[in-house]
């Protein structure tokens, strides 16, 4: 029966937070993989690699279910192309942390220790920007409740400057990296290249989940 | 055809409700019942009358007859399309005998009143089944647009296209035109009001506390309201006591259920995380009332589809005349009213089961403002004697709500069919009703 309450489709913002919570998910096991490649434990390498391949493919799941669910006779609350465009950045950073585990298993990388703090830090912070963006998506769901009005936009809107400030930072100890790693004169070639695409891949995260953000920004600011 | 009003488009009304989990099943049948009766007693005689005798124009009507009692058709004083289809009817008729058959053969009255009779007979079994039929391919459609229809189809097929009065009809176009988009303004109005003063406040809890007892008491003012302005018919000094006393009732309800609500408040310690949850639920409270407000509105408006052409034929059979003013008998309203009762509580509850699990889309704050922008349009359209159909002004609420970004998403496709299976009713019925009208003239 046709029913005029058929009216309402499926709403897109809940399977939107369960996929941001997927991402965070996978991004979450990039310290664990920078431990294993600082303790040359191939096998724990490919065990993690396993997992976040897995994590990916269901984020990737999601995703496709959301994206089915966007016909254009839905009337949406927000921008269609923003809802978009937040969707496919989201999917990238499970894409950059998929590279990251993959390029890991390539060979040992035989870092120096003077390199080891930093490279962990880098992690880290990485692993805080995609989790300080998780902490902003997973209040998409009750903003849009909110009709994307009142003081939770608000905070929302303060947290997703934390989130672009957090990734400027993870970008300068990316750079000091690279500036102590080809310092380092007697560095094997190959080992630099690889670990020169290990921080790439992580650069390339942050940026992504700084789009997320601003891309959330815009979805709440449109008027 | 009042049972499936009951069954059917009160359900609607309800669902939310008990989706929700504000009401018991039980709980919302009783409510509706007594809201859905209580708004076709008091207020549903303005439509009745409507569509009773609004739109049939009676005079052609009677003009035709006329011409078809002289048996001399082409020298009647009567335009012509009236003087062809009476002539069609003339043939069909002559020496043919009904029950009441003998007093219409001789004066024009009665021949009239036999045609008036069994016109809206015809419209009533002819939108009856293109509703059935219509609910049984699953596709939504209006109890007044199929009405509408019908009679304008037997209108046509008695005395020609001249005998609708098209003015009225035009109104009438003109309110299913205008009342969704009343009922999205105000949804729109009353949402945005709820956003500015209760959930984007700095304390929504506060602010639901005292943004609810205002609520109440506006709706109990609005029903309030209009019973009294349709059952006590003075129209001298209408507003000057009428308005105080709707404002009384409005005040005492919301002076009640603000004691009640601050006392249950006093208690209440809420985290900063689940505001919302908590101002949800409290506007959860509300539901149930405006579902009442709801099931009174429609009440008020719907029951004349079902009643509307009985008035006429228990009028005209009765002897009653056509410049008769008198308002639809009380009697008939309640029997209206009992009937979708019945067809609430026979069939209504499934159907109000079913939505009530469907729902997750509509919280608290986003239902009170759809159902209140809903029944307030369909209230005064039910004063004004406009039959409109309910579910077109909700669908309208609820893009109303949508505009001010309060819904997930919307399926434009969905209110697309909605709206077109409303538009081929009136045909379809129109036909229905012309083609049952024909054939039971031939009979009679």
């Amino acid at each position: 029966m046709l029913n005029p309450l058929n009216i309402f489709g499926q709403s897109p913002f809940g399977p939107l937070v369960d996929h941001a919570r997927k991402v965070h998910e996978c991004v979450s096991l990039i310290k664990p993989v920078a431990e294993a490649i600082l303790a040359e434990n191939a096998a724990r390498l490919e065990e993690l690699h396993k997992q976040v391949s897995k994590l990916e493919f269901e984020a990737d799941h999601i995703k496709d279910e959301v994206r089915e669910n966007l016909p254009h006779r839905y009337y949406l609350p927000v921008d269609r192309d923003d809802l978009a465009r937040f969707l496919s950045s989201m999917d990238k950073i499970a894409d950059d942390a998929e590279d990251f585990a993959v390029m890991a298993m390539f060979r040992p990388l035989r870092l120096p220790k003077e390199l080891h703090a930093e490279f962990l830090a880098l992690a880290d912070k990485v692993v805080a920007v995609s989790e300080c963006l998780l902490g902003v998506a997973e209040q998409l769901a009750d903003i849009q409740k909110g009709g994307f009005t009142g003081p939770d936009s608000k905070e929302v809107l303060k947290r997703i400057a934390e989130v672009c400030q957090m990734e400027f930072e993870s970008d300068k100890i990316n750079h000091q990296l690279a500036r102590h790693a080809y310092g380092v004169t007697d560095l094997d070639p190959i080992t630099l290249i690889l670990l020169d695409k290990l921080c790439r891949a992580l650069g390339k995260l942050a940026d992504h989940a700084e789009n997320v953000g601003k891309n959330l920004r815009l979805m709440i600011t449109r008027k | 055809m009042a049972w499936n009003i009951g069954a059917n488009d009160v359900a609607n009304a309800m669902g939310t409700s008990v989706g929700s989990g504000a009401l018991t099943l039980k709980q919302a049948v009783v409510l509706a019942a007594v809201f859905e009766f209580a708004g076709a007693f008091f207020v549903g005689g303005n439509v009745a009358q409507t569509i009773r005798k609004g739109i049939v124009d009676t005079d052609s009507l009677w003009a035709a007859t006329h011409s078809v009692e002289r048996g001399n058709p082409s020298k009647g004083p009567t335009s012509i399309p009236a003087r062809v289809s009476s002539a069609s009817v003339a043939s069909e008729r002559s020496g043919e005998q009904a029950w009441w058959g003998a007093s219409a053969e001789k004066n024009p009255t009665g021949r009239l009143y036999t045609q008036l009779i069994l016109g809206m007979l015809a419209a009533l079994i002819a939108s009856s089944i293109w509703l059935n039929v219509a609910t049984y391919f699953g596709q939504p459609v209006s109890t007044t647009h199929a009405i509408i229809g019908a009679v304008i189809g037997f209108a046509i097929v008695a005395a020609g296209v001249h005998a609708v009065d098209w003015s009225m009809m035009g109104t009438i176009a003109l309110s299913w035109i205008i009342s969704p988009l009343v009922g999205g303004v105000l949804a729109f109005i009353v949402y945005k009001l709820v956003q500015k003063y209760v959930l984007s406040s700095r304390h929504p809890v506060f602010m639901a506390r005292r943004a609810l007892p205002i609520c109440f008491g506006a709706v109990s003012f609005l029903i309030s309201l209009s019973v009294l302005y349709s059952v006590l018919h003075v129209k001298a000094n209408a507003l000057v006591t009428k308005v105080p006393l709707a404002a009384l009732c409005g005040l005492v309800v919301a002076l009640g259920a603000r004691a009640v609500l601050s006392r249950k408040a006093a208690r209440l310690r809420v985290r900063r995380s689940q505001r919302y949850e908590v101002v949800e639920r409290w506007f959860g409270r509300i539901q149930p009332v405006t579902a009442c407000y709801m099931a009174f509105a429609h009440g008020a408006n719907d029951v004349a589809n079902a009643i509307g052409p009985l008035a006429g034929i228990f009028h005209y059979a009765g002897g009653g005349t056509i410049a008769d003013k008198a308002p639809v008998p009380f009697w008939l309203l309640a029997i209206g009213g009992v009937g979708i009762v019945i067809g609430l509580s026979t069939y209504g509850y499934k159907v109000m089961a079913a939505i009530g699990k469907k729902i997750t889309e509509i919280t608290p704050t986003r239902g009170f403002a759809a159902e209140f922008g809903t029944a307030s349009t369909v209230l005064l359209c039910s004063l004004m004697g406009l039959p409109i159909s309910t579910t077109f002004v909700l669908v309208g609420a609820v893009m109303g709500v949508g505009i001010a970004r309060g819904f997930g998403a919307i399926d434009l496709g969905v209110v697309r069919k909605i709206f077109a299976s409303w538009l081929i009713t009136i045909p379809v019925s129109a036909l229905l009703s012309a083609g049952i009208y024909w054939l039971l003239i031939r009979f009679v």
